[in-house]
């Protein structure tokens, strides 16, 4: 059990997100910057810097704050998801249905609300909770956000034309995650328990519904491989990191790796290296999965290839849910950042090879 | 009082150490309450019932009705302000976190080290150790943070001096209880007495010597410095005598002093240099043989000191005033050191450094068990009533009455006496108290912090954690009630609260929540999620009048659009535990083979579609009030070009009928007539199908 970084920042901590970097691909801000969206007492988003780890004279001694305070600004409603659309454009998804786009400027640290629409309502007109959210893969300057409630409905909604969300009613139950596997093609995880593909041009109809015979829990969250489109990991309500081949739609190949001991809020697979899926969990902790050991670069090089294990990291002073994390995109070194319901802010900036074998 | 609901205020109320609360600001104009009142006016409130938040208006002492036409009334009483009475600051939400998962590791060490007998031997002193530490670095956090709010108000410094208490009770609890029991160290209390009192009172600092020092270049200097006798005898008293070696030795070179002062304090210098140290390694006979030694020789000295103090007093009273008090000074510190109870008294401001001065030079090698009587000697000589609530409880504590020790940290703060009573009871000394309480005191402690979480947005799961590990019947049905009572703001807070009921086998209480996320999931329309939740706890009922609700509105739209609520359904139920009884719910059953159906016979499977409609004809899952509609659905099968259904089937289709024409019957002779029309043409078609089947088969 590896340890992470705490901050206490006295309020619960329930959407996160790096930003991406300000100078494009070639990464070389010293500063690094991510937003928090906390709910309960505290609903608002913080934006937050911490130095660069890549460069050595701005590695912060043990006795500093992980991250410092640049702005924050009141939400509407719980933060339920947050996702950079750039450095400067944020969207959120929240507990009153709304989704949001902020405006702001890490310079001068400012961050104001843009514009937000209801999308998320029951057919008895009460606000229905957004879960989430997820940005379709374009490139596109004028991208489409979609999000799912509890409602069962998703959403999209393009950014030039935020007030004119299209809805869809696709589940009975709560629709708890989504993802873009293709620019086209998205999936959605419910209660109960099912994986929906759809097409974004059908939205709908339903292509492909799955549901793990083997097993019986709702499904809490749900990633796509970053270069598998029909590889997918989603989050159990009872701990488990589902890993989907779906190639085959009428039969799709699951394999179950028990690694929490209670409801997966996010999962995702390593940007650095995908033959590892990180979730986070209510039983407070952060597992790093070896779920594949094949076709990696280390094999072709005669070095054995990595076991498939475990490795758990959590925190002596946080013993509440873990609700999101963000792996920074652009940093040499391996640095993850989370959240949790006990009002901590904990990171993990190697990640250190102890797996323990499953 | 719907009306009144014009507009809401939120107001803050800070927390008060007594339990009186004020508004600010009031309702009422401030220097205008008795003229209000004198115009039918007062406040009326109501307490929420889970929440810190009471619902505040002004309202009519008595009814219009009954007061006379010239006493004023108003109108522009409209408005209900939401008052929330904070119990807990947002600047402890930090230290209650933290706190909180201290105690759960620590309930989780202890359960993991002995499930029958959790017992401080089981898991070791050094594992409480551990523990109590990490609860100290919490609290000196907490203080750091206080410590460096810029421009603090009233509430900040309370706070600040609380939890210099709090340290000061856990740390001395901690020394008492686990630091001198660590096998393999010395038991004598008094080093770890004098690094207590030296880091929770305010102790002479470095920082103090290198001011005095610095300021004064030259020994001289030094002998002028008004502050420098005074610092010396605090360093004795505190036990600081190398310190105090090193500045007798920088002290004696001045002119100022007298030949004797400068001589006894180069050799009070040296002496400082030679106090005795106890180490592990050492035996008890050792030390006291090295201790007895290094007193005589002190004793020496301070007679010494005060021979020629007398002498002086004899020959020349008034003149080299300074130089006597210096020698005054240097036999004091000596009296100090060599253990003059009466000296020490002298010099000890608090009752503090008089018991720490005491044991440090009377009774260098005192054990736990003999700071009863040290401390009963001590305090007699302070007035009790100038006590604060800090002092009360430690000398409860050295006096090792833990009852009355518990009562006064519940009155420095709730938190203390719930997490030290914790603590106490896994070294298994709260058993000695136990019988003097009413309740058993750890269970008490705990559940008040814990309910007192409750009502706070971001502590109502640390609130619950309390409740559920005070291990007692009592905590878990407080829990228990409290549970079904949080507002289930969103899907994954009902996850939550339900995840719960999980972990602490609340079964009531989870089947409670579940038929209450059922039935805001049926308001909101959400007919599958709804069904799912009554499923979870065998709601046969509820599920069969959503069934009905769906077929009416399948009846009265005459679109079959209710599929992926059922579809949401079944794959839900069959995969969540403990509801396998739902796949078996006739009405659900029946909507899902009736959508077969029709899905069936829209792709033109005709006979396929009647081998389900009738398998719901013959299992009797479909409700009475459908059998007419299924009968009619059949007739199309039966009028079809394919021969859809055998003889066999024909009977059971006209059996069916039959069955439902007598019941009709017998409706009908109390509700009237009903038509047939439907019937029969079914019937026709029901012969002619027959007639074919014959020729058919």
């Amino acid at each position: 059990m590896s340890k992470l970084q705490v901050q206490p920042v006295a309020r619960k901590v329930t959407a996160i997100s790096w930003l991406p970097p300000r100078a494009g691909t070639a990464y070389t801000d010293t500063e690094l910057y991510f937003v928090t969206g906390s709910g309960a007492k505290h609903k608002e988003l913080v934006l937050w810097t911490t130095p660069n780890p890549d460069f050595a004279q701005s590695e912060p001694d043990s006795t500093n704050d992980l991250a410092a305070v640049v702005s924050k600004v009141p939400h509407n409603g719980d933060v339920q998801g947050i996702i950079a659309l750039s450095p400067s454009l944020l969207a959120t998804a929240s507990s009153t249905g709304i989704i949001s786009v902020y405006n702001m400027d890490t310079e001068s640290g400012s961050m104001e609300l843009g514009e937000s629409v209801t999308a998320h309502k029951f057919s008895n007109g009460e606000v229905a909770g957004a879960t989430s959210l997820a940005v379709q893969p374009t490139g596109a300057l004028d991208v489409e956000v979609a999000s799912c409630g509890e409602d069962g409905r998703i959403a999209f909604t393009a950014l030039s034309r935020l007030k004119e969300p299209q809805g869809y009613e696709v589940d009975s139950t709560v629709i708890t995650d989504l993802c873009w596997t293709t620019p086209t093609q998205l999936a959605i995880t419910t209660r109960g328990g099912q994986i929906k593909i759809f097409d974004r041009r059908m939205p709908s109809e339903i292509l492909a519904a799955f549901a793990n015979s083997q097993s019986s829990q709702a499904l809490e969250s749900i990633a796509v491989h970053p270069s598998q489109p029909f590889r997918l990991a989603t989050g159990t309500a009872g701990g488990s990191v589902l890993v989907w081949d779906i190639r085959d739609m009428r039969q799709p190949v699951i394999e179950e790796l028990a690694v929490h001991e209670a409801n997966v809020w996010q999962v995702r697979f390593d940007p650095a290296d995908s033959t590892r899926v990180i979730s986070c969990s209510e039983d407070a902790s952060i597992a790093v999965t070896q779920w594949a050991t094949e076709g990696r670069g280390a094999v072709a090089l005669g070095v054995a290839p990595p076991e498939r294990g475990v490795r758990r990291l959590s925190s002596m002073f946080n013993a509440l849910s873990i609700n999101c994390f963000d792996i920074c995109p652009s940093t040499r070194t391996h640095l993850l950042v989370a959240g949790s319901d006990s009002g901590n802010l904990l990171m993990e900036k190697t990640v250190n090879p102890d797996f323990k074998l499953f | 009082m719907q009306n009144r609901h014009t507009a809401t205020d939120r107001f803050v109320v800070s927390r008060d150490k007594e339990a009186a609360t004020h508004l600010s600001p009031g309702l009422f104009p401030a220097g205008r309450q008795s003229e209000w009142s004198a115009q039918n006016r007062t406040l009326i409130f109501s307490i929420h019932p889970l929440s810190n938040k009471t619902a505040l208006a002004v309202g009519g002492k008595k009814t219009r009705e009954s007061l006379s036409n010239d006493t004023l009334t108003f109108d522009q009483d409209q408005r209900v302000h939401i008052c929330g009475i904070s119990t807990e600051s947002d600047s402890r939400l930090a230290f209650i976190n933290d706190t909180h998962a201290v105690f759960v590791a620590l309930q989780q060490l202890m359960e993991e080290a002995g499930a029958d007998d959790s017992t401080a031997s089981a898991v070791g002193i050094k594992g409480l150790v551990k523990m109590s530490v990490l609860y100290r670095e919490a609290m000196q956090r907490q203080s750091r943070v206080l410590a460096d709010i810029a421009d603090p108000n009233e509430f900040i410094k309370e706070e600040a001096e609380t939890f210099r208490a709090i340290h000061a009770v856990w740390h001395l609890l901690e020394i008492i209880y686990l630091t001198t029991n660590t096998p393999g160290l010395s038991t004598s209390i008094v080093p770890h007495f004098m690094e207590w009192l030296n880091a929770n009172f305010l102790a002479p600092l470095a920082e103090d010597a290198h001011r005095i020092a610095g300021g004064s270049p030259t020994a001289d200097d030094l002998a002028r410095n008004e502050l420098l006798w005074p610092y010396l005898k605090k360093l004795a008293l505190r036990g600081h005598v190398s310190v105090l070696g090193n500045m007798l030795e920088r002290l004696a070179p001045s002119q100022l002093l007298s030949a004797s002062a400068a001589r006894w304090a180069r050799s009070l210098s040296q002496l400082c240099r030679k106090m005795p140290l106890s180490s592990s390694d050492e035996t008890a006979g050792s030390f006291n043989s090295r201790w007895r030694q290094w007193n005589e020789e002190l004793r020496g000295h301070a007679t010494a000191i005060g021979c020629l103090l007398g002498d002086a007093g004899e020959k020349d009273g008034g003149a080299g005033g300074d130089k006597d008090k210096a020698l005054e000074a240097l036999f004091a510190i000596s009296e100090v050191m060599r253990g003059d109870l009466d000296a020490i008294a002298a010099e000890g401001e608090m009752w503090q450094d008089i018991m720490g001065a005491t044991l440090l030079y009377s009774e260098p090698t005192a054990r736990a068990d003999r700071l009863p009587a040290l401390v009963g000697a001590i305090i007699e000589q302070f007035e009790e009533s100038a006590f604060t609530e800090l002092d009360r409880a430690l000398v409860a504590l050295l006096n090792h009455d833990l009852a009355e020790f518990l009562v006064h940290c519940d009155h420095i703060d709730h938190w203390l006496s719930a997490h030290i009573s914790d603590l106490m009871d896994h070294i298994s000394v709260l058993d000695i108290c136990r019988r003097v309480f009413v309740v058993d005191p750890r269970e008490h402690y705990l559940m008040a912090l814990g309910e007192s979480y409750l009502g706070h947005e971001d502590l109502w799961r640390v609130g619950l954690d309390y409740l559920g590990l005070c291990r007692t019947v009592a905590g878990a049905l407080v829990m228990e009630e409290y549970v079904t009572r949080i507002p289930l703001d969103s899907d994954r807070k009902a996850e939550q609260v339900l995840r719960v009921c999980e972990v602490y086998t609340l079964e009531c209480a989870r089947d409670r929540i579940h038929r209450q996320l059922g039935r805001q999931k049926w308001q909101r329309g959400r007919l599958g999620a709804a069904i799912a939740h009554f499923a979870q706890v065998c709601d046969h009922d509820s599920i069969g009048l959503i069934c009905d609700q769906i077929w009416n509105a399948y009846i009265s739209s005459g679109e079959l659009t209710y599929g992926p609520t059922i579809d949401g359904v079944m794959a839900s139920s069959s995969l969540s535990e403990g509801s396998g009884s739902l796949l078996h719910h006739e009405g659900l059953q029946f909507l899902s083979k009736y959508r077969d159906f029709h899905e069936l016979y829209a792709a033109g499977a005709f006979v396929e579609a009647g081998k389900v409609l009738l398998s719901i004809l013959l299992c009797e899952i479909a409700p009475a009030y459908a059998l007419g509609d299924l009968l009619v659905d059949s007739i199309p099968l039966l009028e079809g070009d394919t021969l859809v259904f055998s003889s066999e089937d024909t009977f059971e289709l006209m059996r069916v009928a039959e069955s439902l024409a007598q019941s009709q019957m017998r409706q009908s002779q109390q509700d009237g007539a009903i038509d047939c029309s439907e019937m029969n043409i079914f019937n026709v078609a029901c012969t002619r199908n027959l007639a074919r089947s014959f020729v058919m088969f």
